[in-house]
């Protein structure tokens, strides 16, 4: 039998639940509102006073910068950050001389060296938005929190310099997906300034620290990476040799074409397809016999590979897959059917 | 004798309602567990986003290539509109697959001519059985549109054609009647360039009855005034935002809404597509994917992103809500049944010795007990072995704490996304809070019975599901299969 007096004292505990949710619930709704229409005046002052500030030239008023340092830190930031987008050269530079007499820079620096992530995280955001050069944000290149790393390796991306280079290539291999993904995407904004730096990468790594190297050069396309990606062709792991492979595809070139049809009797067959991929994408037709022969490839990968390759080529690939059509192997002239879009019965 | 009877009938419901109400307590325990646990995802999830610079993603070489898999049939009247919706959400690498599922109407004819669609060869590996593939076309004007015309095989069929003809790393699963928001895809990605062991992200779905919708986007998000609708945001509130989110955190979800989820396209094809035989096609795939995990130790892991990120249209009848229940509920018992195996096994780690059980105990015996208790206490009243004050309160303390919980659900809204702005919506929506327990909740464990009943008898339709549709202004609405 349930006593009744412990039902009404649960039920009151349960009543008292939902009028403290019923009360924050429209508490904060009136706090969210109340909070909003003051943090919408203050934007707005510190628009004008940032704006009169940016267009003073020199004559700047104290008083402006007073307003600007007296709003709250959400306030400040927004401020900063949403003109920030819009400015480069020597308007950036004024931004972040006006930011550092607000002196909201040191406050993000005290952040990144916070023993907190999610103020690292904080700090590192701001600095990387507003594009300031800081010492503390190579260090934060090492941090412990890989969502820390990645926003590092944001602010990086506009900093290509010798020190942050060797950083962000201990981060290639990254075991994190999140702040490997921002190293690859820094490095590869940072255009021709990565390329260098990456050709000796590539000489000075192998295995999976390579392989990473190697997407990344096959996504930049330079020609100095040709010799370290034919001595990558050598490696022992099959994801490396892939790797290599599509970079020549890539870059292209007798050398390249040449390493690529050995790489066609590779015993992996995803290196296979890579292989007769880069050739198709090379328009390679010398390899063309070559190519008809991974028709006959016991894997799907190669096969296909190489018919979309033959199909790329042209006139001598289609005649190639015709040819190929007419097969005895039943593989090679199926898919030879399948790229030239002709019905089983044409066999 | 007659007495006698009477005593033991009595000792029965007494007990089996204490039986009843400490079911409640545990499962609203639980409830009271999975939401500290989703608030504390929640502040992380906050962290995480705030100020963060999603154009890099959208700008970046190195993002990981979608695939919209929208499998269409006998859509020529909106899938003109449907298509260029999809085509114009903000994500760098978008493949859109449109798959024509052997459509009776013209929704062929209509994507060749408003697209500029030309036949192309395409060598295509059949990782999946699926009905044979007619033709192939590629847009001249739209390099992102594959259109795949099949015969006519069901929408897991389409599915696993769309699979086939992916290119992307990743593939999006859709359903009829979502709106998703311009940079819902920046959002679910997230999870994916996070870990490497994520295989599918499901995102937060909001009811989009009573917004306001302009080009096919909500412009404006208010608490709809319908009874159900109202209800239902409710439900999708708290299914969501401590539900799924709280299960992040615990060992991970089970479920990813078929409304909108993202999954790793190698991981799918791995475990052979989506099944055809079940009326719970998304839940089964994301489980499969999850057991794969387990057995092969590979990745393995769902994720969900709580920012809202798609909308869709809840019922406004009985009838039709009805019917999507009973469906839901068949679907639940049939994924549970199959892969029963994970039940309490400790091979399937968390999932199998605390996810899978809670779904067996919490959401698919729940309408049992549930009715077992109410007709308990209709039968003691009936019979006078319970009196009107008792029950009265036994009813209050069995809801109160779910009410209560849910509550909280909206303000763990309001802290992070405060959708709902208004002291006119925040009146409605606490409305709904105070009476979904009052006859609405009793009917869905009603139809969730008759789901459970339908599947021990081995029922597998889908039964009709008419919606009202958007309203005017939704100029861009899809309604793709």
């Amino acid at each position: 039998m349930i006593d009744q007096r412990v039902l009404e004292l649960v039920m009151w505990a349960e009543l008292s639940l939902l009028v403290l949710s019923l009360a924050v619930f429209f508490v904060h709704g009136l706090w969210l509102y109340f909070s909003d229409k003051r943090d919408a005046r203050l934007t707005a002052e510190g628009r004008q006073a940032l704006a009169r500030l940016l267009d003073g030239e020199g004559t700047q008023s104290p008083a402006d910068v007073g307003i600007l340092r007296a709003l709250p830190r959400d306030v400040q930031t927004t401020v900063f950050l949403e003109i920030s987008k819009n400015l480069t050269g020597g308007g950036r530079r004024e931004l972040n001389r006006i930011a550092g007499l607000t002196g909201i820079f040191d406050r993000a620096r005290d952040m990144c060296g916070s023993r907190r992530w999610t103020r690292r995280l904080k700090g590192a955001r701001f600095l990387a938005q507003m594009e300031q050069s800081d010492v503390i944000i190579t260090k934060l290149l090492r941090d412990s929190h890989p969502a820390v790393r990645a926003q590092a390796a944001e602010w990086a991306a506009a900093h290509p310099v010798p020190e942050v280079f060797d950083e962000l290539f201990g981060l290639l291999a990254d075991p994190e997906t999140l702040s490997r993904f921002a190293v690859q995407d820094a490095l590869l904004r940072m255009g021709r300034d990565a390329v260098e730096p990456l050709a000796r990468y590539l000489e000075n790594h192998s295995g999976q620290a390579a392989a990473a190297g190697l997407h990344l050069a096959a996504a930049m396309v330079e020609p100095v990476f040709i010799p370290a990606a034919i001595s990558h062709t050598l490696d022992g792991l099959p994801e490396v040799r892939a790797a290599a492979a599509s970079l020549l595809g890539a870059v292209g070139g007798a050398e390249a074409a040449s390493r690529l049809v050995d790489l066609l009797d590779d015993p992996d067959p995803d290196v296979r397809a890579a292989a007769a991929f880069a050739l198709g994408r090379m328009r390679h037709w010398p390899a063309g016999s070559r190519l008809a022969a991974v028709l006959e490839d016991s894997s799907w990968a190669p096969r296909r590979a190489a018919a979309l390759a033959l199909r790329s080529i042209g006139g001598p690939g289609v005649l190639l897959l015709r040819r190929a059509a007419v097969s005895p192997v039943q593989r090679a002239s199926d898919i030879a059917l399948l790229a030239l879009d002709m019905p089983a019965a044409a066999r | 004798m007659t007495h006698e009877l009477q005593n033991l009938a009595q000792a029965l419901l007494l007990r089996g309602e204490l039986l009843v109400l400490l079911y409640f307590l545990a499962v609203n325990g639980w409830y009271l567990v999975l939401l500290v646990s989703s608030y504390l995802e929640m502040r992380r999830h906050l962290i995480l986003i705030a100020d963060e610079s999603r154009w890099r993603l959208l700008s970046s070489e190195l993002s990981p290539g979608i695939s919209m898999l929208a499998p269409a049939y006998n859509e020529e009247a909106t899938i003109e509109t449907s298509v260029r919706a999809l085509l114009a959400l903000h994500y760098p690498r978008l493949e859109v697959v449109v798959v024509n599922d052997g459509s009776k109407d013209r929704t062929i004819q209509v994507l060749r001519d408003q697209f500029d669609l030309v036949v192309v060869k395409a060598v295509y590996d059949r990782n999946i059985e699926t009905k044979p593939v007619r033709a192939v076309y590629r847009s001249a004007t739209y390099p992102g549109l594959v259109v795949v015309d099949k015969e006519n095989g069901g929408k897991a069929d389409a599915l696993n054609v769309g699979l086939n003809f992916a290119q992307g790393k990743l593939v999006c699963a859709m359903d009829a009647d979502t709106l998703i928001e311009p940079d819902g895809l920046q959002r679910m990605v997230r999870p994916f360039l996070h870990a490497n062991d994520v295989v599918a992200t499901g995102g937060t779905i909001r009811i989009v009855n009573g917004s306001e919708i302009r080009s096919g986007r909500v412009v404006r998000a208010r608490v709809p005034t319908n009874l159900l609708a109202g209800l239902q945001v409710v439900e999708y509130l708290r299914a969501f935002l401590f539900g799924r989110l709280g299960w992040n955190r615990l060992g991970g979800n089970l479920i990813i809404s078929g409304a909108f989820g993202l999954f790793r396209r190698e991981a799918v094809l791995a475990a052979g597509g989506y099944l055809h035989d079940t009326v719970g096609e998304d839940m089964e795939l994301v489980l499969r994917l999850k057991r794969r995990g387990y057995e092969t130790g590979g990745p393995g892991r769902i994720a969900f992103v709580p920012d809202p990120v798609a909308w869709t249209e809840a019922p406004e009848s009985i009838r039709v809500l009805s019917r999507q229940r009973d469906r839901w509920h068949r679907g639940l018992s049939d994924v549970l049944w199959r892969h029963r195996k994970m039940f309490l096994n400790l091979r399937y780690g968390v999932t199998g010795l605390v996810v899978f059980p809670y779904y067996v105990f919490v959401e698919l015996l729940a309408p049992v007990i549930e009715a077992v208790g109410i007709l308990g206490l209709l039968l003691g009243l009936a019979f006078g072995l319970v009196d009107w004050p008792f029950a009265f309160l036994f009813f209050l303390t069995a809801y109160g704490l779910g009410t209560a919980l849910t509550a909280f659900t909206l303000i763990l809204e309001d802290l992070s996304f405060h959708t709902y702005a208004t002291f006119r919506d925040r009146t409605k929506l606490f409305g709904w809070v105070l009476i979904e327990n009052l006859g609405y909740r009793q009917m869905t464990v009603f139809w969730r019975l008759r789901g459970l009943w339908k599947f021990i008898r081995g029922r597998k339709d889908w039964g009709d599901m008419t919606r009202k549709g958007f309203s005017q202004k939704s100029a861009v609405a899809p309604r793709l299969r």
